[in-house]
């Protein structure tokens, strides 16, 4: 083989092994990442409410808030809740205002589950989030008199968290929206409520 | 061996090798460091590209994956479970929460309705009827990183978005926001100061687009104007 063609060869192979490369290293960034929003409401899970993680900005001084979340929308307030199922279901609960509010499920793959306030009732929103066994025991011990009024939602591994959205429409609804995403509550439901 | 490069090529390809001295130096030195030297070059090239490649695509910028509709891109799957690995990889690296599919759609865009770029030395119309949605946000973001918010006692921050119970509108219900570095009446979002690419970003909250943006289409997006530039 010529010089070239060896060249050429070398450089064909270092090239396919470049979109290997390439298709590996995005493929690991998010197993690898440790500044993710998985990651870092990790720190929030010994917490029973949800931490803001970004305040709103529609007007007045701005609220510290964790900064880590960034371009995010100016007048929304977000807050971060992690849970972890080994420990049990966990209730989500959410008292919704005058203000539109989202609530959102992530896994470690994206968010599986998104809910709006229109969907409270009498004010509240209210969500238990389990494994798969977990709702199959709570099928099980159920009791068959008692309608349980519950939203069941099955989560597809055991960790996660919980992203709130509030929307601040107006500079006066800043204070309000931050402290809603400040004050949605996800306990442990334990098996003696 | 330095005396290889010094042999004069054989008669026949001297013709072909005379107008090209730097290639030829290039190839001389494969063959000296041989097959050793080619595979560490492979190897070199496939780790330098494939990383560079890698951390190219995921800077923060979605590359595919968005619907086109105008001048806005609508990115309906970023936030749901069949998001593809180059945005999910752009959100490790961020620590972006998207906005999932049950909760709104977000648009952006980087261009005028007639394909320029948005030149932050312009001004522009953005007006249109509003999308189907609960509520909406239209922002303005620079590719700069923001400044440090000045302490006590300066000047507010400039507006940098409009929600859409804020938002002035005519009778019809429709809405005009002026983007412009200069003050204009009516509903102005003042461009975002000194050099670098604009993209405006339109948050649809509780929207039904989300699930098709065939919707979208049907009831239109803002339209994106350049009105003049200096």
């Amino acid at each position: 083989m010529t010089p070239l063609g060896r060249f050429l060869l070398a450089t064909l192979c270092g090239l396919v092994l470049a979109g290997l490369v390439h298709v590996a290293t995005v493929l690991a960034i998010p197993y690898l990442a440790t500044g993710d929003a998985f990651a870092r409401s990790r720190a929030t899970l010994a917490n029973d409410t949800s931490v803001l993680v970004h305040a709103a900005e529609t007007g007045g001084p701005v609220e510290p808030a964790e900064g880590w979340l960034r371009r995010q929308d100016p007048a929304a307030a977000v807050g971060v809740c992690a849970y972890d199922l080994d420990d049990g279901p966990v209730r989500i609960t959410a008292e919704t205002g005058p203000l539109l509010e989202t609530i959102a499920l992530h896994g470690r793959n994206g968010a599986y589950y998104a809910i709006t306030d229109q969907a409270a009732l009498r004010g509240t929103v209210e969500l238990v989030v389990m494994t798969k066994r977990q709702f199959d025991e709570a099928l099980a011990t159920a009791d068959e008199d008692e309608r349980n009024r519950d939203v069941r939602i099955v989560a597809p591994s055991r960790e996660g968290f919980v992203s709130v959205r509030v929307l601040a429409g107006l500079p006066s609804q800043q204070a309000q929206a931050n402290e809603a995403a400040r004050s949605v509550s996800c306990t442990i439901d334990g098996p003696d409520e | 061996m330095p005396t290889e490069t010094l042999v004069p090529p054989p008669p026949g390809r001297a013709a072909s090798r005379r107008p090209l001295p730097r290639l030829l130096r290039r190839l001389a030195r494969p063959r000296r460091l041989g097959t050793v030297g080619l595979v560490l070059y492979a190897l070199g090239l496939g780790a330098v590209l494939g990383l560079a490649s890698a951390n190219w695509a995921t800077r923060g910028r979605y590359p595919f994956g968005g619907v086109a509709l105008n001048a806005w891109t609508a990115w309906p799957k970023i936030g749901s479970r069949d998001a593809d690995p180059y945005v999910r990889a752009i959100h490790a690296r961020t620590g972006e929460i998207p906005l999932a599919l049950g909760e709104g759609l977000l648009l952006t865009a980087i261009t005028d309705d007639a394909g320029r770029r948005l030149d932050p030395s312009c001004r522009y119309r953005i007006a249109g009827a509003t999308p189907p949605a609960r509520a909406w946000t239209l922002t303005v973001e620079s590719s700069r990183r923001p400044k440090p918010a000045p302490r006590a006692g300066a000047a507010p921050p400039p507006r940098t978005g409009f929600t859409s119970t804020e938002v002035l509108r005519d009778r019809d219900g429709r809405f005009a926001v002026a983007l412009s570095p200069t003050v204009q009446p009516g509903n102005w979002l003042p461009m975002p100061a000194g050099e670098g690419s604009v993209r405006l970003v339109l948050r649809l909250y509780d929207t039904p687009v989300a699930a098709s943006t065939g919707v979208l289409e049907r009831e239109g997006v803002p339209s994106i104007t350049r009105e003049d530039c200096p």
